[in-house]
């Protein structure tokens, strides 16, 4: 279970930087500090996909940053399955399977290697490491690549690898930052096969995306992030039923447009 | 903390560019920097030694001996001239006509008779950083004043027996109280101390930028630090993967010295250096790599802070150049003739290491000074520990 309320994130802007005329327009800009998120809140429960939408620039990735601990929120709060991220982080990371933008593999290692690698920094023991990464190869079909160095691997071989990394451990939620941006129509599909894994599971999973197919193929409830606020958060039923034949782009424009439009959190 | 040091350090050893930056160029660098230096002293001085210079001697009647000597010496060609003033003779000179210009005075034979003191002219270019030339005349010129004491000695009724005495009274002999190596340790050790240190440097400075900014611009570093480790394990990984590649670098050093050294001895037959370089003790490599120990803790420790603020590979390079800078400085101050280890310079970073090396290779270490430079180095290095390790828990400088 994944609880968000109130989440807020400010950063300093340098003295040397000199905002534009947009950026003096922006509402999220002040003198001293740019408010990258203002006011995120919404939950996804065991076995829900959530899609997080929203223009570049809206606050997705930073909400994410905030919600898998690598930045600490300004305020507001973050409850992974009860642990509160900010006061028990290291806890709450074991909780968590993260897939950012980036594969963020080490090249010079091959996909075991790079997969034994974060399992152990989650504290897993060699023997049960080995039985897991078996397991996740045959899943992913990976046993042909296994022994090959990253730098060497497709963009397909390098994202199944940076799946099977996020997941080694068995996370209890799992949140993946656009994950299928750039990708063919293979890998692609070995991602959302990967997340309705998931889903069948009871994992909740939360990805970011700019492809409103995926998230009517797969998402239980939508997040809607516009200039750090969430302009939307509720099912995917709700969010279809903005516009009056459903079209999920339509809906996506309609809550930009008339921001802020809460349905059931 | 070991996870990260033992991935960071795989991923090192299968990189090009580090093995070339921490094993190659250590086990090259003296055998290249000997041999090209060795390579372009010899060849400089056997072509100096080979050239044969182009001279005008004017009033040679006046010294016929002297004229002859020269006539006949294998680096001396003689050029007719009718130049006889100082301005026509450097010109000529400057025009290339010939090398060297000797004028004798015209009243040369005169005042050696009436026993009076002259003064012969030599006229050339100085530029030449080998002045051979010089030499030759020199040396020609000390037989024929020599010979000219001595006949104008005997015509005046001094006994022969008497001339080396009333020629040269007093001859000084020099006895040397240093051994071989403290004059081994004097020429080398400043040289040895500041490629230890710059190669200490060198060697941490492309591991530490793989690690900070090349995590970020790989997109890893956010996939690492929410991985269930505090970031002070994180960092002191990487900081001791840095400092393991910045030993590394200063022990093949070492050892490629002591290689390098007994093979030059062995077919140079250098026999003196050789005595020298064996009374080095272990000891002496201990404490030598004990002052180099936090020396490597402080570039590692300064080359991950400014890795990790950079944004990338390109802009960690650009910050850690002038770094380079002010790493020579202070080695550069060691090297100055008359800086000797003390209370004041064994407080200068840096400074005190090149001093502190130079003077364990001489065998003249005071070990009360050794105590206080690694205290202040290894004190330096804590403190820097310490902010590599704030910094990396800032936002600010993780996400810029």
């Amino acid at each position: 279970m994944i609880e968000i309320k109130g989440l807020a994130k400010a950063f300093a802007i340098s003295k040397s930087n000199k905002l534009s005329a947009t950026e003096k327009q922006d509402v999220r800009y002040s003198d001293k500090a740019f408010h990258s998120v203002r006011d995120v809140s919404f939950q996804c429960g065991p076995g829900e996909v959530l899609g997080l939408l929203g223009p570049n620039g809206a606050g997705k990735t930073t909400t994410l940053r905030m919600l898998s601990t690598a930045l600490k929120q300004d305020s507001g709060s973050v409850f992974i399955n009860g642990i509160d991220v900010l006061q028990k982080p290291i806890q709450a990371r074991k909780e968590i399977g993260f897939l950012s933008a980036d594969t963020g593999l080490y090249g010079k290692l091959t996909a075991f290697e790079n997969i034994a690698y974060f399992a152990r920094l989650h504290g897993m023991k060699e023997a049960a490491l080995k039985t897991r990464i078996d397991e996740l190869f045959t899943l992913l079909d990976m046993h042909n690549f296994a022994n090959r160095r990253v730098d060497t691997m497709s963009t397909g071989m390098k994202q199944k690898t940076a799946i099977a990394r996020a997941v080694v451990h068995s996370p209890k939620v799992v949140i993946l930052d656009e994950p299928t941006t750039g990708l063919d129509i293979m890998t692609v599909q070995t991602v959302l096969d990967f997340i309705t894994s998931l889903k069948e599971q009871g994992t909740p999973v939360i990805f970011s995306t700019h492809h409103l197919d995926e998230v009517s193929a797969l998402c239980d409830r939508v997040v809607v992030i516009d200039k750090g606020i969430s302009s939307f958060a509720g099912s995917l039923e709700q969010f279809k039923q903005l516009t009056p034949d459903g079209d999920l782009r339509q809906a996506f424009l309609a809550v930009i447009a008339n921001q802020p439009q809460q349905g059931a959190a | 903390m070991w996870q990260v040091y033992f991935k960071e350090l795989t991923e090192l050893l299968r990189d090009k560019k580090t093995l070339i930056f921490v094993i190659l160029l250590p086990i090259l660098i003296f055998p290249v920097l000997f041999g090209i230096v060795g390579l372009v002293m010899a060849t400089t001085t056997s072509k100096a030694m080979e050239q044969q210079h182009r001279y005008v001697i004017i009033n040679e009647q006046q010294a016929p001996e002297f004229a002859e000597a020269l006539f006949y010496h294998k680096n001396f060609k003689k050029v007719d001239t009718t130049l006889s003033t100082e301005q026509e003779l450097v010109a000529a000179i400057r025009n290339n006509e010939f090398d060297v210009a000797l004028v004798i005075p015209a009243d040369f034979a005169s005042r050696k008779a009436a026993v009076q003191q002259t003064e012969w002219q030599l006229i050339y270019n100085r530029s030449s950083q080998l002045d051979f030339m010089y030499n030759y005349f020199d040396d020609m010129l000390s037989s024929y004043t020599a010979e000219l004491q001595r006949a104008t000695l005997s015509q005046l009724g001094v006994d022969p027996a008497n001339l080396n005495a009333i020629i040269k009274p007093v001859q000084l002999s020099r006895v040397n109280t240093a051994e071989q190596r403290e004059n081994l340790g004097e020429s080398m050790g400043a040289i040895l101390a500041y490629a230890l240190v710059l190669l200490c440097l060198t060697g941490a400075m492309y591991p530490a930028v793989d690690m900070g900014a090349g995590e970020k611009e790989r997109g890893t570093l956010e996939t690492l630090l929410i991985c269930p480790v505090s970031r002070t394990a994180i960092v002191l990984g990487k900081f001791l993967t840095v400092l393991t590649t910045a030993l590394m670098t200063a022990l093949i050093t070492v050892v490629s010295l002591g290689v390098w050294g007994a093979i030059i001895s062995a077919f140079a037959d250098l026999s003196k250096v050789s005595e020298a370089l064996a009374s080095i003790t272990v000891l002496d490599l201990v404490l030598m790599f004990s002052l180099l120990l936090p020396t490597a803790a402080i570039f590692a420790s300064l080359l991950l802070a400014i890795s990790i603020y950079a944004r990338t590979f390109k802009e960690a390079q650009n910050y850690m150049s002038p770094l380079t800078i002010l790493v020579i400085v202070p080695l550069m101050v060691a090297m100055a003739p008359g800086m000797e280890l003390s209370v004041t310079t064994a407080l200068i970073p840096l400074t005190n290491i090149a001093l502190a090396i130079k003077e364990l290779l001489k065998g003249t270490a005071d070990y009360g000074l050794l105590a206080l430079i690694f205290a202040s180095t290894t004190a330096l290095a804590c403190a820097l520990i310490a902010f590599c390790v704030h910094w990396f828990q800032q936002e600010k400088v993780l996400f810029r």
